[in-house]
């Protein structure tokens, strides 16, 4: 690819988040315009100082990081149960000295993706990890944002898979059920990377050693938060080791030959007690309205894993970008 | 006199004219900025006749800023009157005031944070949908701590809900943006219909402000009018309430009101949805729900001032005021 692609990654690192980003800090194909971390796994303030470290970490204190939304639009905050206190596992990174930019996430959405809209530039891939309520707030503030945005590809839903923060649902539509609705309802093209798809990429305790070995001189952090992300749930996800949710969205941006998909019509429960955030596909036009969202349903999980790898092992030289 | 700095936030209207008119007739009062949002009529619509409010009482230096399109997240419903969409121009001339491009979630957001780091926070006198509102408190938790308070135009407790039989139109047409503000821990006082059924405008008030007003007294009793509030039946008595100018009234002349702290919640979603409902005996409520208003005093205050608004044009309405 001789042009990379415009992105911008609203996320809320998170140990999953943090691999996804490393992995896209390394590739030409992606030109990352900003980073806008949102209450979800952790609060903002943690989310927030993780992007930086991370940002750092990569060796690319050159990306603006935007503090986002500090608690989802309706509902009370809820944050991740598998990314230990800090969101890093047990990863301790050096203080960061990169500093958060003065506009939030909610502006720096609406004044890219509103520059997009306008024609004064490429449109831009919504790359979405965590929790849809920056991306909502943006388009119910301005919602003529909408053409600026070539296509959202995130991590979310629970379709023919149960879900995981519960039985029903998926942690991010269940941390801000009603930002999913407004964002699914935007009419923007969108591909969806739902445990359907992340169940199906499990990091093996062998993976992590070759990431271990392979990772150059970040090889001790991938290492470390990749341990951490070990489910050690043989009878729930069929092995040893950790799902891979986040970085499949950057997997897909690089590599879409990876990944199959349908088109469906996707709605999120808001209302019920019991399923709230659970996304349901109308596959078959039940409901009678069009398909809103491309979902994946099938994963090369090797492939993605060697594309990690390739990746990781990008950081051999001190420094590389 | 303490000048209170406020931001309206508003879905014109009739009587959101008139409390755009009464806060621009009041030297107690300064007017930040009027937002709009869809509500009554269609956001085109809210911000023309915005604009056109605030330019017939030559305040083109007070900014009118468009919003929200649409709820939240609900479908969109629009007032009794959204077929007139923008004010006849026959009724409110157009003075060909454009105002400012910022979007009203940004003003309200930036005005609120800029007001916390001061140390100098601002009122927001919410009269329409709350959508606006809704998501500048959600942008950036400085927005809270750069405001005082947040007087409601919404709501109805024992009054029957008039766009509905159990809500009232502000929080029907919004319900979650209403939870959202109720649930922000900014204190909050609430005009529910229970309190602005109580002040009932007849022909004659309209008649006095046709025959002293300037330029926005008359239009405001054109649009009195021609758009007939009253419903004998309904009320029991002639005349028409003019709910909005409230909380403008309320900052001005508090004494004229009386209300009760309660814990205020919104029925969002189901067959109920926009219901409000409070409990008066929550020791730890911070919202007031405003309860009675001294009806002759309120009438004066809002038909006297809107008359004195621009009746003398070489002065300025907070000159007029102080005469």
């Amino acid at each position: 690819m001789t042009i990379s692609t415009p992105v911008i990654f609203d996320c809320d690192p998170g140990i999953d988040d943090s691999i996804a980003l490393l992995g896209a800090f390394v590739a030409p194909e992606l030109d990352i315009l900003a980073i806008t971390p949102v209450c979800g796994n952790q609060p903002l303030d943690r989310t927030v100082r993780n992007a930086l470290q991370i940002c750092e970490l990569g060796g690319r204190a050159d990306i603006p990081v935007h503090a986002g939304c500090h608690r989802p639009l309706c509902r009370e905050p809820i944050h991740g149960q598998f990314h230990g206190t800090t969101g890093l596992g047990s990863t301790v990174l050096p203080d960061p000295s990169k500093t958060v930019e003065p506009t939030t996430a909610v502006e720096a959405l609406i004044a890219h993706l509103g520059r997009a809209a306008r024609g004064e530039r490429s449109k831009i891939t919504m790359c979405c990890l965590g929790p849809l309520t920056n991306l909502a707030l943006a388009l119910r503030i301005c919602p003529e944002i909408a053409g600026g945005i070539d296509r959202i590809v995130m991590m979310g839903g629970a379709f023919r898979e149960p879900g995981n923060r519960t039985l029903t649902s998926e942690f991010n539509m269940l941390a801000d059920p009603h930002a999913a609705q407004i964002v699914f309802a935007a009419g923007v093209p969108m591909t969806t990377l739902g445990l359907d798809a992340t169940h199906q990429v499990m990091l093996l305790p062998d993976h992590v050693a070759m990431f271990a070995q392979k990772s150059g001189r970040i090889s001790q952090t991938v290492a470390e938060l990749m341990a951490f992300w070990d489910r050690n749930d043989v009878r729930r996800y069929g092995s040893r080791g950790g799902p891979l949710h986040d970085p499949l969205v950057t997997a897909w941006m690089l590599s879409p030959n990876f990944f199959e998909s349908a088109p469906a019509r996707v709605f999120v429960e808001t209302e019920s007690p019991l399923c709230l955030g659970q996304t349901v596909a109308d596959w078959y036009g039940k409901s009678g309205e069009p398909a809103n969202v491309d979902v994946v349903t099938k994963v090369d999980a090797q492939g993605v894993i060697d594309l990690y790898l390739d990746l990781m092992s990008r950081y051999e030289e001190r420094g590389a970008a | 006199m303490t000048v209170t700095r406020i931001i309206i936030d508003t879905d014109p209207g009739v009587d959101d004219a008139a409390a755009i008119w009464l806060a621009l007739a009041s030297p107690e009062i300064e007017l930040l900025g009027v937002t709009t949002v869809a509500g009554n009529v269609p956001l085109e619509a809210t911000y023309a006749n915005a604009c056109r409010i605030v330019g017939l009482s030559g305040r083109a230096d007070v900014p009118v800023m468009a919003g929200a399109r649409g709820p939240l997240l609900r479908d969109q419903v629009f007032g009794k009157y959204a077929a007139i969409g923008a004010f006849p121009k026959a009724l409110v001339p157009d003075s060909g005031m454009t105002s400012s491009d910022e979007n009203a979630v940004a003003f309200i957001a930036r005005t609120a944070r800029g007001a916390a780091r001061e140390g100098r926070p601002v009122t927001i006198c919410a009269i329409g949908p709350l959508t606006n509102v809704a998501m500048a408190l959600r942008l950036h938790p400085e927005v809270a701590q750069g405001i005082e308070r947040i007087v409601v135009m919404g709501g109805a407790f024992r009054a029957l809900g008039h766009r509905t039989p159990w809500a009232e139109f502000n929080v029907y047409a919004d319900p979650h943006a209403a939870q959202i503000v109720l649930g922000s821990g900014v204190p909050i006082t609430m005009f529910p219909l229970d309190v602005t059924l109580q002040a009932l405008f007849t022909a004659t008030h309209i008649e006095e402000l046709r025959e002293q007003g300037g330029a926005p007294g008359c239009a405001l009793a054109r649009l009195l009018t021609e758009f007939d509030r009253s419903d004998p039946e309904k009320y029991g008595r002639p005349g028409g309430p003019l709910h909005d100018p409230m909380t403008i009234a309320w900052l001005v002349a508090p004494e004229l009101f009386s209300g009760r702290r309660a814990a205020v919640g919104v029925q969002v979603g189901g067959s109920t949805s926009g219901h409000t409902y409070a409990d008066f005996n929550d020791s730890q409520a911070r919202t007031t729900v405003m309860t009675d208003v001294n009806e002759p005093g309120y009438i004066a205050l809002v038909v006297d001032r809107i008359a004195a608004l621009g009746a003398a044009p070489e002065r300025t309405a907070q000159e007029e005021t102080k005469k």
